[in-house]
């Protein structure tokens, strides 16, 4: 049975429950859809989720309730604790299972099958069931056991062998970017199989492969190999199209085209008296830049060495040039365009005492806005909304398995 | 009997170019929306590299139409009427001056989604800023924070936040199909590319505001998990490299005992994750020195089978050529064009 859509919410996802039993390969995507709107139910283990001891904690407190991974992958989720391997635990998921659109996982393959919780079992509870697993290598396939990680994953999956310089190992780029990309195709599925079963009643089981979610993001990479046999290599800042390179100015960092919009770089050179041979008609030719594109650099190095970042970056834009000054994170917060555009969310913790500082949107919509809801749920903070108001437990019943170990 | 693909019945007109935009739309195409790719009949679109264009439209229908006569317009108002999507990523002017902008759109079209992909969004000081995944990707801090050393940003390479930009545009896209069967009613979304990458910055932001602490470039070491050893590591061969991630005691024990030095679990410079952690520098040339001596896919089999989390540092030649895992799922398809290999995106759905 699924819910019904309540048609006053102005949500994409309104009405649409979701159950998340993810570790942090999946959170960045049950946070997503929660976010669109559905209400999402985020199973811990009783005592809570691993994923409450990754630091750093607020204040640099470690505590479960404290950790910054958490607070931040879990916004506008509720959260209930329960033990999935004991009989009581599965027979209450599987009542949670009957009232649900959509089941998100991360176990290993085969896992949720041998506790008699595969996707078989569960359709046959909700045949309109919509269940992603989110895995290191996917269901099937001779790697499906091998185990990955972030940085396991991003190498797997192609991402690191570009990343880096001539002068040092392949580098994982910042930030959980497997566990985002995997999650990122699954909300793709899951709105999907949403839309298909809108249409037609039918659930159904989506295989997502972490390794596979790399694979599918990197740009010119395959495309290089599948037409011309080349094998990109790591070069440091410079771009593998030879068009964009990290140069130091005045007083900082930034980004520079080399080729793009050419007469306009060579005009303002020019302008300068720093052009050096850059107006010779031959670098008009994108397979002479393309061969002297460390000259250009060099040309450009120095030109950039005379200004400040905020220089380069206002007057080129001007010009059209898609110039960036190289920022760090922090400089991002009180970045005016980002705040014009309510960029920041401020969410308030009052456990913590705190107002909490979100990056919000990754996209406007007008009528179904997303919306950052509510703080991370604290361990087992909706078991007795849960457990007695959905699923019609008593309070002794409730007590009875909180004392069970089994929520 | 062929099973249905979710978006069959889904039309889409598709104004993109470049990479952030066709990838939006390939996804919508891939999974059996009709994609019509509108393209000016004098201009093609240049090509990065050979078949980049290729990949990254595939499973579309193109027309090319004047947009700058009058004629030309009416055909594409005519084509939006037959539509439920438009994905466009010029800048905010371009389609109100064709008067196919969401207000005008909508005209035609009540229930029209009009989604539109540019770099920095429809409104902000920065709104006309020029942008590629190389620029956001600095802007955003992912190039500075993707390094060995602060003073060295790296970055990526090539433009990943031009995908996340078509996963956005691609999200946006599908939620709004979801609204509109639940309501009725079509509508315009705002997809600022910049944003759809900042947010993949994600706990760095808590970090800031809430400790006052910003996350610095640690290379391949891990940010906040205790893990040591958490590195690439040079193979046997020219330019071959493993991954390793340690993260339990027990992973640590069979991680000694895999590659025969049992002897570190005694060792108190290395008996806890924190000793090791102190000591990481000093432990990663050790492990280095019994990498060098073996292939990167004999510690891959060898780690693996012990339990501990271990991957080649693939190249495109070994993602295509040499995985039998993605060999196995039918990963790559080849097209039917004569000169296109192509891929599969990553979504299975049964």
């Amino acid at each position: 049975m699924t819910t019904t859509p309540q048609l006053n919410d102005n949500s994409a996802l309104g009405g649409i429950r979701v159950l998340d039993l993810c570790d942090a390969k999946g959170v960045y995507c049950t946070k997503l859809l929660a976010e669109m709107g559905a209400d999402v139910v985020k199973i811990e283990p009783p005592g809570g989720d691993p994923t409450r001891a990754f630091g750093p904690f607020v204040h640099d407190v470690p505590h479960p309730e404290r950790s910054i991974f958490f607070l931040h992958y879990n916004t506008s989720k509720r959260g209930i604790t329960l033990d999935i391997e004991a009989v009581e635990g599965q027979k209450l998921l599987k009542g949670l299972v009957e009232q649900a659109d959509v089941l998100v996982e991360t176990f290993a393959p085969d896992y949720l099958d041998s506790v008699g919780l595969g996707y078989p079992a569960l359709t046959a509870i909700n045949p309109g069931l919509i269940m992603a697993s989110i895995t290191d290598f996917g269901q099937a396939g001779p790697r499906r056991h091998f185990r990955s990680s972030d940085l396991v994953a991003c190498a797997m999956g192609g991402m690191a062998h570009t990343a880096g310089d001539v002068d040092t190992s392949p580098l994982k780029p910042y930030g959980n970017q497997a566990y985002h990309t995997a999650s990122h195709f699954a909300v793709m599925g899951i709105l999907m199989a949403l839309y298909h079963r809108n249409l037609t009643g039918e659930g159904q089981s989506i295989d997502i492969s972490m390794q596979e979610s790399i694979a599918a993001v990197l740009e010119h990479t395959v495309v290089k190999y599948f037409n011309q046999g080349l094998v990109p290599r790591r070069q440091g800042t410079l771009h593998w199209s030879n068009n964009f390179w990290v140069f130091e100015t005045k007083d900082g960092q930034a980004l520079l085209s080399t080729r793009q919009r050419w007469d306009d770089i060579v005009g303002w050179l020019e302008s300068e008296g720093m052009a050096e041979d850059l107006a010779d008609p031959r670098y008009q030719d994108p397979g002479f830049s393309a061969a002297n594109v460390l000259h250009i650099i060099d040309v450009l190095a120095a030109f950039a060495r005379t200004k400040t970042t905020a220089e380069l970056v206002e007057f080129g834009q001007l010009l059209r040039l898609p110039y960036a000054e190289v920022r760090k994170v922090e400089e991002l917060i009180d970045d005016t365009h980002l705040i014009d555009r309510g960029f920041w969310v401020p969410v308030e913790h009052p456990e913590l005492g705190t107002t909490l500082t979100y990056p919000g949107a990754p996209y406007k919509a007008h009528r179904s806005p997303w919306r950052l809801k509510h703080r991370a749920p604290l361990i087992g903070e909706h078991n007795s909304e849960v457990f007695q108001g959905e699923l019609g437990l008593s309070g002794e019943e409730l007590t009875a398995l909180r004392e069970g170990g089994v929520i | 009997m062929r099973r249905k693909l979710p978006l069959e019945g889904v039309r889409v007109v598709d104004f993109t170019w470049i990479l952030a935009g066709p990838y939006c739309t390939r996804m919508l195409a891939d999974f059996g929306a009709e994609v019509i790719k509108v393209q000016s009949a004098e201009t093609g679109e240049r090509e990065s590299a050979p078949g980049y264009n290729n990949f990254f439209n595939r499973n579309k229908l193109g027309v090319t139409i004047n947009m700058a006569s009058q004629k030309g317009r009416d055909i594409c108002k005519r084509l939006i009427k037959v539509s439920d999507v438009v994905v466009e990523n010029f800048s905010a002017r371009v389609l109100r001056q064709w008067g196919l902008d969401w207000e005008n759109a909508r005209k035609i079209r009540p229930d029209i989604i009009v989604v539109s992909m540019s770099g920095m969004g429809h409104s902000g000081p920065m709104r006309d800023y020029v942008s590629f995944g190389p620029t956001l990707q600095a802007m955003t801090g992912l190039t500075s924070l993707s390094a060995f050393s602060s003073d060295r940003p790296l970055g990526f390479g090539y433009s990943y936040s031009d995908h996340v930009g078509g996963i956005t545009g691609a999200m946006a896209v599908l939620q709004a199909l979801n609204y509109r069967y639940r309501t009725g009613f079509g509508q315009f979304v705002d997809v600022a590319q910049q944003e759809g990458s900042a947010v993949l910055l994600s706990t760095a932001f808590l970090e800031c505001t809430i400790n006052g602490k910003p996350p610095q470039p640690r290379g391949n070491r891990l940010h906040h998990q205790a893990a040591v050893p958490h590195n690439i590591y040079p193979c046997e061969g020219e330019d071959r490299w493993v991954a390793i991630a340690v993260f339990t005691e027990e992973e640590w024990r069979s991680f000694c005992r895999a590659i025969g030095e049992d002897g570190w679990t005694r060792d108190t410079r290395y008996a806890t994750v924190l000793n090791r952690g102190q000591n990481a520098d000093e432990l990663d040339k050790l492990v280095s020195d019994w990498t060098r001596q073996h292939t990167a896919e004999e510690v891959t089999e060898l780690l693996q089978r012990a339990g501990v989390r271990a991957g080649v540092v693939q190249s495109a030649a070994d993602l295509v050529d040499h995985d039998p895992q993605l060999r196995a799922r039918g990963f790559w398809v080849q097209a039917e064009h004569p000169e296109t290999g192509d891929t599969h995106l990553g979504v299975y759905t049964e």
